[in-house]
């Protein structure tokens, strides 16, 4: 058990997913940076499709009641395992009783820790992913108990540790495919939409990101259809907006274009005020 | 089949079929057929489909080379058959129509020149179809509103629609199934509960179904709410034969 003394800023458990339920309006969900997730599982020797917990911006802090492995990645936070320093992206040793704290991120904005086994907590409709409306609780709060696979001694001889490349959280390129409306547009639409930068807005969250910089194009709603994490939605009022991983499963506004995987990793990165310049593959 | 879609790559592994005809009923009716279709011939190489109005998202394995699933769907005979899953229904949908529930219902009645009792029979009158479901868990969208209940969205979507919340928005009605913001006139409340995530399927309306709304009083919907609490409610839901 893990036991929860502060919930951070918005905690949750997350996998890849909560597939096959999208005809019924559920969305997908699932972690934020599947790739910095998919490093946090591979470190301590569990499939990818362990559930882990991201962390956002504000770290939570934790207190472990049996002995376990870790390993954190993703954003540049500064873990502590019982007030001594521990590194990145590196498997480590929880003893029992262990607090484990994470500061404030330098650069980036979500964590992921894994554990050994993976996290234990409810699992509905395929998935561990939390989900307003559709788990218990939309997020993790203080005083939580959290369930996580029992620790079988044996995995933790050989130390596991990568480095990361910084760029990975530096980078404004967000590469993306056209998308069904791209076409739609102008072609002087077409060309701001690509060369103009965009801010991303403070009201970004796990279901959108919003982007400033876009005013002067405009595109015209579309009879509803379906939509998916990565997604750009221009409004006729030129907002702009980026579907993330909670997104609707279908909407209105037309899709001018589709980040690749990697790109909607990067952007789950970036924070309020950074910007961002999208890449036509 | 009438009028083929048009494929587009939509991403990585996701494929998205267009009928470029607008809402219509029999197109959505070939789009819920087409997406049975590939369900039943193409289970492997899908993760799931997402009907919408006349257009359909298929989500691929990984694994799956699109252009490759295409040419195999073209050269596949385009042909169904109904299994017990794929039946339809006409579920019948309480509503109370009462001031606490309806807090828009007067907004209706004046924009289009009705009174309110004239909004409650107009609405509860259609047997609606269900096109697809969409915007929150177990939301339906639903075709045939009447054109004189027609009312625009407000201006500034509220903060909070309580859930089972029945509203307008322009030319379209549903059913608010969780509690959510929302910019739609709301004329009535239903007790029934439309998602439930620890039932298989989770939405209680499927795309294709049909639903009759009718009217019922605030002590009713009590009642039918104690008696979905301790599960003694039974849904009226017939098989539908069109």
């Amino acid at each position: 058990m893990v036991k929860v003394i502060s919930g951070g800023l918005y905690t949750t458990i997350q996998d890849l997913g909560r597939y096959g339920y999208r005809k019924y309006g559920v969305p997908l969900g699932g972690v934020m940076d599947s790739y910095s997730s998919r490093l946090a599982n591979r470190l301590v020797g569990n499939n990818r499709t362990e559930a882990v917990m991201e962390i956002t911006y504000i770290g939570p802090v934790l207190r472990f009641d049996i002995a376990t492995e870790i390993a954190i990645t993703g954003a540049g936070f500064s873990p502590t395992l019982n007030n001594i320093e521990i590194p990145l992206n590196t498997r480590i040793q929880i003893p029992e009783g262990s607090i484990l704290k994470f500061g404030l991120p330098g650069y980036g904005q979500r964590a992921y820790l894994s554990v050994a086994g993976g996290f234990k907590t409810e699992y509905i409709m395929g998935s561990y992913s939390y989900h307003r409306g559709i788990t218990l609780k939309p997020s993790i709060d203080t005083g939580d108990q959290l369930s996580i696979a029992t620790y079988t001694n044996g995995q933790s001889e050989v130390t596991a540790s990568v480095k990361i490349r910084r760029s990975y959280f530096t980078s404004s390129v967000i590469e993306a495919f056209k998308g069904p409306e791209f076409n739609s547009l102008s072609e002087l639409f077409q060309q701001q939409l690509l060369n103009s930068v965009g801010v991303i807005l403070p009201e970004s969250n796990r279901m959108a990101y919003l982007l400033k910089g876009y005013e002067t194009l405009s595109a015209k709603e579309i009879i509803t259809a379906p939509v998916q994490p990565g997604t750009v939605q221009l409004m006729p009022s030129g907002r702009c907006a980026v579907l993330m991983r909670d997104a609707q499963t279908t909407g209105g506004y037309a899709r001018v274009l589709q980040l690749t995987e990697k790109a909607i990793n990067l952007l789950a990165q970036k924070r309020a005020g950074e910007e961002v310049q999208f890449k036509l593959l | 089949m009438k009028e083929p879609p048009i494929w587009q790559k939509f991403g990585e592994h996701v494929l998205l079929a267009t009928w470029n005809t607008g809402i219509d009923e029999k197109v959505n009716a070939e789009v819920l057929r087409y997406s049975n279709f590939i369900h039943q011939n193409f289970s492997k190489e899908i993760i799931e489909i997402v009907p919408a109005y006349c257009s359909l998202a298929v989500y691929l394995h990984e694994s799956v080379v699109a252009k490759q699933f295409l040419e195999e769907l073209r050269d596949t005979r385009f042909e169904t058959t109904k299994t017990a899953s794929e039946q339809r229904y006409i579920v019948s949908v309480p509503v109370c129509y009462k001031s606490d529930f309806a807090p828009d219902i007067a907004t209706i009645a004046s924009a289009n020149d009705l009174s309110v009792s004239e909004v409650i029979s107009f609405h509860t009158k259609p047997l609606y179809k269900v096109f697809f479901i969409g915007f929150l868990p177990g939301f339906p969208y639903l075709g045939g509103l009447d054109k004189r209940l027609h009312t625009p969205r407000k201006k500034t979507p509220q903060r909070y629609v309580e859930k089972g919340s029945v509203g307008i928005g322009g030319g379209q009605t549903g059913i608010y199934t969780l509690d959510s913001p929302g910019g739609w006139n709301i004329l009535g409340r239903s007790p029934l509960r439309f998602f439930s995530s620890e039932l298989e399927p989770p939405s209680l309306l499927l795309a294709g179904d049909y639903v009759k709304f009718f009217s019922v009083s605030k002590k009713e919907f009590i009642k039918i709410e104690a008696q979905i609490e301790n599960g003694t409610y039974k849904i009226k839901k017939e098989v539908y034969n069109g």
